[in-house]
């Protein structure tokens, strides 16, 4: 007998089936905007109440949350991940010792639930992303926008990268392995071009974390735990390197960053921001 | 071995919490084990009470201390997990990296093994994104665990990077547990060592041991058990144990006498045990 029921397995008690969105704060929200419409994203949403707008690109969904946003620098504040059923999952994560959310950092109204993750930023859960989205109740679409504009080069979610303190490596990945059921890789297996930190597989195979300790030899650096950046997946890095480049993104082209087959790293912008190309087997 | 592995607890000394810090400070030490109480009871609120602690230049080795968590059901495990989390915020807030948790002594928990695993692990949980590391403690009258030996089983069951040991020479000495299985906790997974001795040769029953625990200890090399101490100390030094020794006295007499006087007790102590220990400086012995 044969069952279509999306039953989760042993190794993803959630469900996790992807990154729904993932959430910038920042007190520039038109700056970061236009820099995100030159990496492909198109502003297809605004929230009904808030200063939020939804940007998308291809499956990719990003929040730009400028609502009492303190920092100018767009900083990673929060990913959403889809999950079988959101009210099981974050109980699930709050019976293993996840801090609950606090209810205003959110920017739904919707009541999506969510945890603190590393820092200041949230996690939460979303399971309707199939045949209802969560984006409907709390956003209007912006007149005359495609609310589906295609992906530049195939690009989507690859993964996040998360910068932690020396010898915090172990302490993190007992979070998201106890938590979510991650998965570490293999010592050496890298993908893009900043080969570093451990790299943590999701449950569902459809992204990546990379945990990055401090490099030896930064103890005068100020390195704090947060979000990083994320990470595009482009099958043909060259090729989304050139189609970037020719809408205006500018990649670091110096020492060994340069773009590759591998990835590429764009500049930093509006005091900080950047964002990773990365070959990438996932599919879009 | 020198003055800076050691640190003086504040529940030794009388007075305002500056006034502790300043003794310590003065009497050579660079560390404090810090209670609750040092907080929240500050005349000037907590945030007066962690400037202080923070101005003091001292280090925090610790933060105590966490009472009867793990094994309750229900409100009471919810009830638990709430103080915990403000335990965890006031020891993030002065920047100690270790909480410590005794075993529980409550009535109203269960033995169960799973159970303290589980519990115990989603404390450890709680403390990944705050970085602190939950130090667990056998409190020799503690209802179910009340020997290291247990206690180091449920830390390796529960197997959380940021979960270890608090050993307690009173509560070893109390319990007369032997110390032979010591050689078998991995230097790396004990986060305290905490020292003291008593004054009587047997403390019997439950109560006598929570009585001479909570009013009676003395400071290694003052008290009756001291050679054990020692013996403990080169023991832990042999193994590769290269964290923080600090003194978990409680003394009535302590707390009225004149803060330098005691201050000066527990660095001559510290003298004591440094002088008999063998030196840090020599290879730790291998284990086979």
């Amino acid at each position: 007998m044969s069952t279509k029921e999306n039953l989760p397995q042993a190794s993803n008690p959630l469900g996790i089936d992807g990154l729904e969105f993932v959430e910038y704060a920042t007190s520039q929200p038109q700056a970061f905007g236009a820099l995100l419409q030159k990496l492909g994203f198109a502003a297809v949403a605004r929230h009904r109440s808030r200063e939020v707008m939804l940007y998308r690109q291809g499956a990719m969904n990003l929040i730009v949350n400028a609502h009492e946003a303190a920092e100018s620098a767009p900083t990673l504040s929060a990913f959403a991940l889809r999950v079988r059923d959101a009210a099981y999952a974050h109980h699930h994560a709050l019976e293993l010792g996840a801090w609950e959310m606090p209810t205003r950092a959110s920017a739904m109204e919707l009541n999506i639930p969510g945890i603190h993750g590393v820092a200041d930023t949230l996690i939460y859960f979303v399971d309707r992303y199939r045949d209802f989205s969560i984006y409907d109740v709390d956003f209007v679409p912006l007149a005359a926008t495609d609310p589906r504009p295609p992906a530049i080069a195939g690009l989507h979610w690859f993964g996040v990268v998360q910068s932690i303190l020396g010898d915090r490596t172990a302490d993190w990945l007992d979070f998201y392995q106890n938590l979510f059921g991650f998965s570490v890789l293999p010592r050496g297996q890298y993908f893009g071009v900043l080969p570093k930190g451990t790299l943590l597989e999701s449950p569902c195979h459809k992204f990546y974390l990379q945990l990055v300790e401090p490099p030896p030899g930064a103890e005068d650096v100020r390195w704090d735990e947060g979000l990083v950046r994320v990470g595009l997946g482009a099958a043909d890095v060259p090729a989304a390197v050139k189609a970037l480049q020719a809408r205006g993104m500018v990649f670091v082209d110096r020492g060994t960053v340069q773009p590759s087959e591998k990835g590429a790293l764009t500049q930093p912008y509006l005091g900080g921001v950047t964002f990773e190309l990365v070959h990438s087997h996932l599919k879009p | 071995m020198n003055l800076d592995h050691f640190g003086m607890d504040t529940i030794t000394l009388a007075g305002p919490l500056e006034a502790k810090l300043r003794a310590v400070r003065a009497a050579g030490f660079t560390q404090i084990m810090l209670s609750a109480q040092d907080i929240v009871g500050h005349p000037g609120g907590e945030a007066a009470a962690i400037a202080a602690v923070q101005k003091s230049g001292l280090r925090v080795t610790g933060f105590q201390v966490l009472r009867d968590f793990e094994g309750l059901d229900g409100h009471l495990h919810a009830y638990k997990v709430d103080v915990a989390k403000a335990m965890l915020e006031m020891c993030r807030a002065l920047r100690s990296r270790i909480l410590l948790v005794c075993s529980s002594a409550s009535a109203h928990a269960t033995g169960d093994t799973g159970r303290l695993v589980k519990d115990l692990q989603k404390l450890a949980m709680l403390a990944v994104p705050l970085d602190i590391r939950i130090a667990y403690e056998a409190l020799s009258w503690g209802r179910h665990v009340h020997e290291y030996t247990q206690a180091w089983d449920i830390v390796q069951s529960a197997g959380r990077e940021n979960l270890g040991l608090a050993l307690d020479s009173f509560h070893m000495l109390a319990n007369r547990t032997p110390l032979d299985t010591l050689q078998e906790i991995e230097p790396k997974k004990i986060f305290i060592v905490q020292l003291s001795d008593f004054l009587w040769q047997e403390v019997r029953s439950p109560e006598d041991r929570i009585e001479t625990a909570r009013h009676s200890r003395v400071f290694p090399g003052e008290g009756v058990h001291s050679e054990k101490v020692i013996e403990l100390a080169r023991q832990l030094d042999e193994m590769g144990y290269r964290g923080d020794y600090s003194f978990e006295v409680f003394n009535d007499d302590y707390r009225q006498l004149p803060l330098p006087v005691v201050a000066e007790r527990a660095r001559r102590s510290v003298k004591w045990i440094t002088g008999r220990v063998a030196r840090r400086s020599l290879p730790a012995r291998r284990q086979a």
